[in-house]
């Protein structure tokens, strides 16, 4: 910059003379160029370009430079100017960016306060840590005084405008210019403003926030990186451990770029990708770089211009080209396929090429690479000049340590190049021939072919290595011995970690070796080769012993894993379909052939329609040799069942409400006390809608309701035709009310336990009636209900009773028909209306039309306010319609069917866990439309049901997730819990509670070792691995938070069927492959626990489940195999 | 390319399920809000790197399932944390006196050292406020530990709260650093060993080394 500067002060008093004129104008544009080069390089690794960032203040200094040299100063009155600020202002009468850039370069210049503002202004509400200098605002915002040299042209740059004002200046060079300036040259003018059309395209940092700069790449960047380099690089199959599967995301990496060239954007995006990976970045060292390198690719005429890149990773040292066409990663949306640039372009890993064929010649140098296997690749033009010498010489220091070109490109005596000038030798291998390093005047030089052999120690190490267990054998011991092992080169190191952190230690010995070697006589070095030769030998096979040792205790303990017997997939690919599952049953509907199906759905699945009905024999709720009669009274028993457990959890949780109610008022009161506010509800009636909202969230919707009641209670009928709802148990509390509760309920009120008594009589008589009468059972849980209903709850949260006269159980109809005209006959009951069971609702029955009335109104700000609910009363409000209400009424009597007052322990304990369950139910899944709130009702049903059985367990995060499925599939309320308590027979093991985690992981641990011994090596290497953690949450929900529900249906299939046909952890094995699938962006990027972790967080429901779950299957084929060859 | 941070800190986000741990930080790292947020199940974390009077701190900001069963997995996080975040709901009473029982269970499986703050989520639903600031307050000054009232839906001191929890681990360290550095000797072994379990996670050096 100091150098540019200088220029540009000259620059006014620049003599005539054309040869230092033309000179200086090359340096100048070369300075902008190479500026220009840099940035753009900055803007692709960095997907942007910060305007603070130093490229920026660079450029805008070489296009200072260029601008003022030979500027008319004089003639345009710009003398007492060194800066071209002015010549702008000056322009900008005639050409209109200009005179944007003008407007707000003045304004700029007016507001130099700017910068603090622009800070504050991206985030109003977080103050900023004072030394926040990276800070970006608004374009206009962000001139930080120190960057205020060269302001406008910052300012034309950032605005896109500066290409276009140049070429004004240009196009009216004559004007502003001295006839030799660089503005008014012809070429370099035009060249100049040219050169700027690239920055002016980039996108410059204004809304990021600085985080942005140093991000990690997040996972989708990985994989489609991977994805890019995956396409033709496949790594020699030497590296590969035995049992290595196949490279399953490669396959899967086809179809979804065949996709991708379909659909512009993901091509782009993953184009912008693949063009930052050629860059230096942190994953591959860049050494080499060329653009305008020629390849002929297949099925093309003509050779193709394109970047030719080598990089230096961590697996090994990789040749790219890539053509021209794909170099733009910013023209998105050109609507050019292509793909059939992606086909062309080359990737080849060093370390499969053996030999490099040159070919020079006057026209070009050509650069040939035949691989492993004798093919070769398409020619590789270099451009003359040099560039293949330097290319050759970068691959050669590439290859150091642990290879060599051979012969050396550079002679081992130090005197020069294999090839510099090469006089007229035509030789297939090159000598190491003596020629200067003349390499710049390479015009005059004469054509000639060399071959390079590359020469790869590890690789010539591990071809004589092949057998799998040898291999492994070398890994076990210490990596002091390994050491020894490589210096001698007979034997070699592994194979995984070679290329990560064996090869510069090996290099270095072998050096010393060599020295030594050099030094010593020839008989010590017998000796030595021997010793070293015994020490091998007894090495390895202890070691060898060790692993097979150690291979079969692992090998018994994954027997465990998998069935013994391998069960054939054939004629499986398309699952349990509908026509199939017809003909497997027999006129009764029993199914004879269970095995069978297993089998179709375990290699293939069951078709979605008919989920619901076969989920409940996969999971074992139906035998299959039932039939349709048997199964359907199943089901009425169940429900049956499950009503009666609702009924007694639906009493529990009606006094939490009531004691929630009381928390809140007396925690409300307390703040409003506290905070010296009166409280605002003074008036009973406004008080009870208050509390609602504030309370429990409880939409106003309850004001038809009062005013019922209020009338209901004037009328002073011994019954709550409407049972108090719980809105209505809050208004009871409070002071006011106590009386006329109290009168209310009359004599009834006493005590509880005298009345428990009676209504625990009561409770028998009407399940039983319940159940013998079958016409009932519909309406058996709004009997519950009102059983459960009741009486207006004392202060203390005691239930009260109400006690329910059983013959009510025949006259629901009547009942319902109470809420609006509360019969007098029914002097014990309150409301009945339909329980949020579905059934009742269904039922056509009076009840529904009778509480559906009064309960719409409440519906719409239900929907609203639900969204904030937090209190345990939340979800209670959100019910159907139908069942809302029903839900509501509900009070408790404390004596329920299974009769006594319910323990204050026991009802705290089904508080905590109720307000657990509303908490999770109320966020689960919302974004999948099922969700509604009707479905989230029956959701937490289940739940309660669920949880209220197994008490001692109880709720634990992860369960609404296990049951919505269920749900989403079944649909039926009862029939999804029994599917769901049978899940959890094998999940709960699962929750922290049990031991199967600590297992599962252990057993990873295995399966990767036994599986998969390069992935086992590195998470061995990070040594956290110890705990799985990142698979934590898929085996604790069976991967439901991992894939798609649509996935998650089929992976839930495989998992209960497996146990049946192939292993009873199949989840280990649907672990093993998901983590398998990815196991080369694992590897490549060396990722540790944590990286792995954010990984997969990062990748949930992004999986191609299909693929995943066939390689599950095939994993747990792999182990069937291992053992059977036992 | 320089190396990309010049600090790295990880800090956890712990307290009640459903007081809005994930929603603070997806507001921190991601600076919006989703109101559909499911429970966490087992652990997560985002990234985030920051700027710091001059110094590129890279925040490592691990989001745990609330539920105190989950304590067993939450727990093995504790210890390498360099910072906590203690998070309660002002509309959940329970949760802010549960952030009693989360202290406890920081002292018995965090590093004594270890930098605290207590945020009170959710204070834009005033309405339904259960908490008084006061009350928070008068928690904070119990423990003391610093305290904010934060808002993830409004975007309403989350940075500052990051921004503060960060750079008092900062000093904390450079403190620590210029205390072990001069004298040497005795304490300095001491020093210098709680500073190297601060920066323990092997991604942290071999990532500068890397690059």
């Amino acid at each position: 910059m100091a150098a540019q500067n200088k220029v540009e002060s000259n620059s006014g008093d620049m003599p005539s003379t054309t040869d230092p004129a033309a000179e200086q104008k090359d340096r100048l544009i070369a300075a902008v160029k190479k500026e220009v080069k840099q940035l753009m390089e900055e803007a692709v690794t960095r997907k942007f370009v910060h305007e603070e960032s130093g490229g920026v203040t660079a450029l805008c200094g070489a296009v200072e430079a260029c601008l003022g040299q030979g500027l008319r100063r004089r003639a345009l009155g710009l003398f007492k100017t060194s800066s071209t600020t002015a010549l702008l202002h000056k322009i900008a009468k005639n050409c209109p960016e200009a005179a944007l850039v003008s407007a707000r370069v003045l304004s700029a210049e007016g507001a130099p306060a700017t910068r603090s503002a622009s800070g504050v202004e991206r985030r109003p509400s977080a103050p900023r840590p004072p030394l926040h200098k990276r800070g970006s605002g608004s374009l206009l915002g962000s001139q930080p005084p120190p960057t205020y040299r060269y302001l406008w042209i910052r300012i034309a740059l950032f605005e896109r405008q500066l290409a276009k004002i140049i070429e004004h200046l240009v196009n009216n060079a004559t004007r502003y210019y001295e006839r030799d300036a660089l503005v008014a040259d012809p070429d370099y003018g035009s060249i100049l403003s040219s050169l700027l059309v690239g920055p002016c395209a980039l996108e410059y940092s204004k809304a990021k926030a600085p985080a942005c700069f140093w991000t990690d790449p997040p996972a989708d960047e990985l994989v489609q990186r991977h994805r890019m380099s995956a396409g033709t690089t496949t790594p020699p199959s030497v590296r590969r451990p035995i049992l290595n599967f196949r490279r399953s995301l490669n396959a899967s990496s086809d179809d979804n770029a065949s996709v991708n060239a379909g659909s512009g954007n993901s091509t782009a995006s993953s184009a912008k990708d693949y063009v930052e990976s050629l860059h230096q970045n942190s994953r591959a060292t860049l050494l080499y770089g060329k653009n305008n390198v020629r390849v002929q690719p297949k099925d093309v005429e003509e050779p193709m211009p394109g970047y030719l890149s080598l990089h230096q990773s961590a697996a090994g040292l990789v040749i790219k080209w890539t053509p021209n066409q794909l170099m733009n990663g910013y023209a998105e949306s050109e609507g050019i396929d292509k793909s059939i640039y992606w086909a062309m372009s080359l990737q080849v890993c060093v370390w499969e090429v053996v030999y490099v064929h040159v070919h020079r010649s006057q026209a070009s140098d050509a650069l040939i690479l035949v691989g492993q296997d004798g093919v070769q690749r398409p020619p590789i033009q270099f451009p003359k000049g040099g560039h293949l010498l330097s290319f050759l010489s970068n691959l050669e220091t590439g290859l150091l340590p642990h290879g060599q070109l051979d012969p050396p490109l550079w002679s081992q005596r130090g005197t020069g190049k294999v090839f510099g000038r090469n006089k007229g030798r035509r030789r297939p291998m090159p000598s190491l021939c003596e020629s200067g390093e003349n390499d710049e005047s390479e015009v005059d030089e004469v054509a000639g072919d060399y071959v390079f052999r590359i020469v790869n120690n590890a690789i010539a190490d591990r071809e004589a290595m092949r057998h799998s267990l040898l291999e492994r054998v070398i890994q076990s011991p210490p990596r002091t011995p390994r050491r020894t092992l490589a210096s001698t080169s007979t034997t070699s190191s592994d194979s995984s970690t070679m290329s990560v952190d064996c090869p510069p230690i090996i290099g270095n010995l072998t050096q010393t070796t060599i020295t030594q070697v050099s030094l010593e006589q020839a008989a010590s070095i017998e000796l030595v080769c021997s010793t070293m030769r015994r020490q091998i030998i007894s090495r390895a096979f202890y070691g060898w012993l060790a692993y097979c040792r150690h291979l079969s205790t692992v090998r018994t303990h994954l027997s465990g894993l998998v069935h013994p017997n391998i069960v054939p997939g054939e004629n499986t690919n398309e699952g349990l379909t509908d026509a199939i599952w017809r003909s497997m049953m027999d006129e009764q509907g029993a199914i004879v052939d269970k095995d069978e199906v297993y089998r179709l759905v375990y290699y293939g699945g069951v078709q979605h329609d008919i989920r619901k009905e076969v989920w409940p024999f996969l999971l074992g709720y139906y035998e299959f040799n039932t039939t349709f009669q048997e199964r359907q009274e199943q089901d009425c028993t169940y429900r049956r069942q499950y009503e009666t457990t609702m009924s007694e959890w639906l009493c529990v949780e009606a006094i939490v409400r009531q004691r929630d109610r009381e928390a809140t008022a007396a925690s409300i009161a307390r703040l409003s006390q506290s905070s010296g506010k009166p409280k605002p509800e003074v008036e009973p009636c406004e008080v009870f809608e208050d509390d609602c909202s504030v309370i429990s969230d409880n939409p106003p919707v309850v004001s038809p309701e009062p005013s019922e009641n209020e009338q209901k209670r004037l009328e002073v009928k011994p019954v709550l035709s409407r049972a108090p709802s719980i809105d209505e148990v809050d208004n009871i509390e409070l002071d006011e009310e106590k009386n006329e509760n109290g009168v209310k309920i009359n004599g009834e009120t006493d005590t509880c336990e005298d009345i428990t008594f009676d209504d625990d009589d009561d409770d028998e008589v009407c399940i039983k009636s319940v159940v013998e009468n079958p016409d009932m059972r519909r309406e058996s849980i709004a009997e519950i209900k009102r059983l459960a209903e009741g009486i207006v709850q004392k202060g203390d949260g005691r239930g009260l009773l109400c006690s329910v006269d059983s013959g009510n159980a025949n006259l629901y109809g009547n009942d319902n028909k109470s809420i609006e005209e509360p019969a007098p006959n029914h002097a014990h009951s309150v409301i009945v209306t339909n329980p949020s069971v579905d059934l009742a609702v269904t039922g056509g029955s009076p009840a529904s039309g009778g509480t559906t009335a009064p309960a719409s109104p409440a519906r719409s700000p239900l929907g609203v306010l639900r969204e904030e609910s937090h209190s345990a009363g939340a979800s209670f409000d959100t019910l159907d319609p139908e069942s809302r209400p029903d839900n509501r009424s509900n009070c408790v009597s404390p004596a329920s069917s299974n009769g006594g007052v319910y323990s204050n322990e026991l009802v705290e304990n089904f508080a905590l866990n109720l307000h657990r369950i509303e908490k999770d139910v109320q966020r689960c899944d919302r974004n999948y439309p099922f969700f509604t709130d009707e479905n989230l009702d029956k959701l937490r049903n289940i739940m309660c049901t669920y949880v209220w059985e197994h008490l001692d367990m109880g709720y634990m995060q992860g369960m609404c997730d296990l049951a919505a499925p269920l749900l989403v599939i079944m649909r039926d309320e009862a029939v999804a819990h029994a599917l769901f308590a049978r899940l959890m027979c094998r999940a709960k093991d699962n929750f922290p509670s049990g031991q199967a985690m600590d297992a599962y992981f252990a057993d990873m641990r295995s399966l990767i070792q036994i599986l998969d011994c390069e992935l086992y090596e590195l998470m061995h290497a990070h040594g956290d691995y110890t705990h799985f953690y990142f698979c934590y949450r898929w085996f604790l929900l069976d991967f439901k938070r991992e894939l798609l529900y649509q996935d998650v249906f089929s992976a839930w299939e495989l998992i209960w069927v497996a146990r049946y046909v192939a292993s009873e952890h199949m989840v280990l094995f649907i672990a093993l492959a998901l983590l398998e699938t990815y196991r080369d962006v694992i590897l490549a990027n060396s990722m540790d626990f944590t990286d792995i972790i954010k990984f997969f967080n990062e990748m949930a429901e992004r999986h191609d489940a299909s693929a995943v779950l066939s390689l599950a299957r095939d994993l747990v084929l792999q182990v069937q195999t291992l053992i059977e060859n036992k | 390319m320089a190396k990309t941070y010049d600090y790295l800190f990880k800090l956890l986000l712990i307290g009640d399920s459903g007081v809005g741990k994930t929603s603070i930080l997806f507001r921190f790292s991601e600076d919006a809000f989703n109101i559909s947020f499911i429970s966490t199940i087992g652990i997560d974390f985002k990234i985030r790197t920051i700027d710091l009077d001059g110094k590129k701190v890279k925040l490592q900001i691990w989001d745990t399932a609330g539920q105190e069963r989950f304590r067993t997995i939450t727990t093995a996080y504790y210890r390498g944390s360099m910072g906590i975040m203690l998070v309660y709901d002002v509309t959940n009473e329970k949760s802010f006196e549960n952030i009693k029982n989360w202290i406890r269970n920081i002292e018995e499986n965090a590093s004594a050292d270890v930098e605290k703050m207590i945020l009170g989520n959710k204070c834009d639903l005033d309405s339904k406020r259960q908490v008084s600031k006061e009350r928070g307050e008068q928690l904070a000054v119990e423990y003391q530990i610093k305290f904010v009232e934060t808002s993830a839906k409004d975007s309403l001191n989350v940075e500052y709260a990051f921004y503060t929890l960060a750079r008092d681990i900062k000093a904390k360290m450079e403190k620590k650093q210029e205390a072990s550095n001069p004298p040497g000797a005795r304490g300095g072994t001491h020093q210098l060993k709680s500073n190297d379990q601060q920066r323990k996670p092997p991604s942290w050096l071999s990532r500068c080394s890397i690059l």
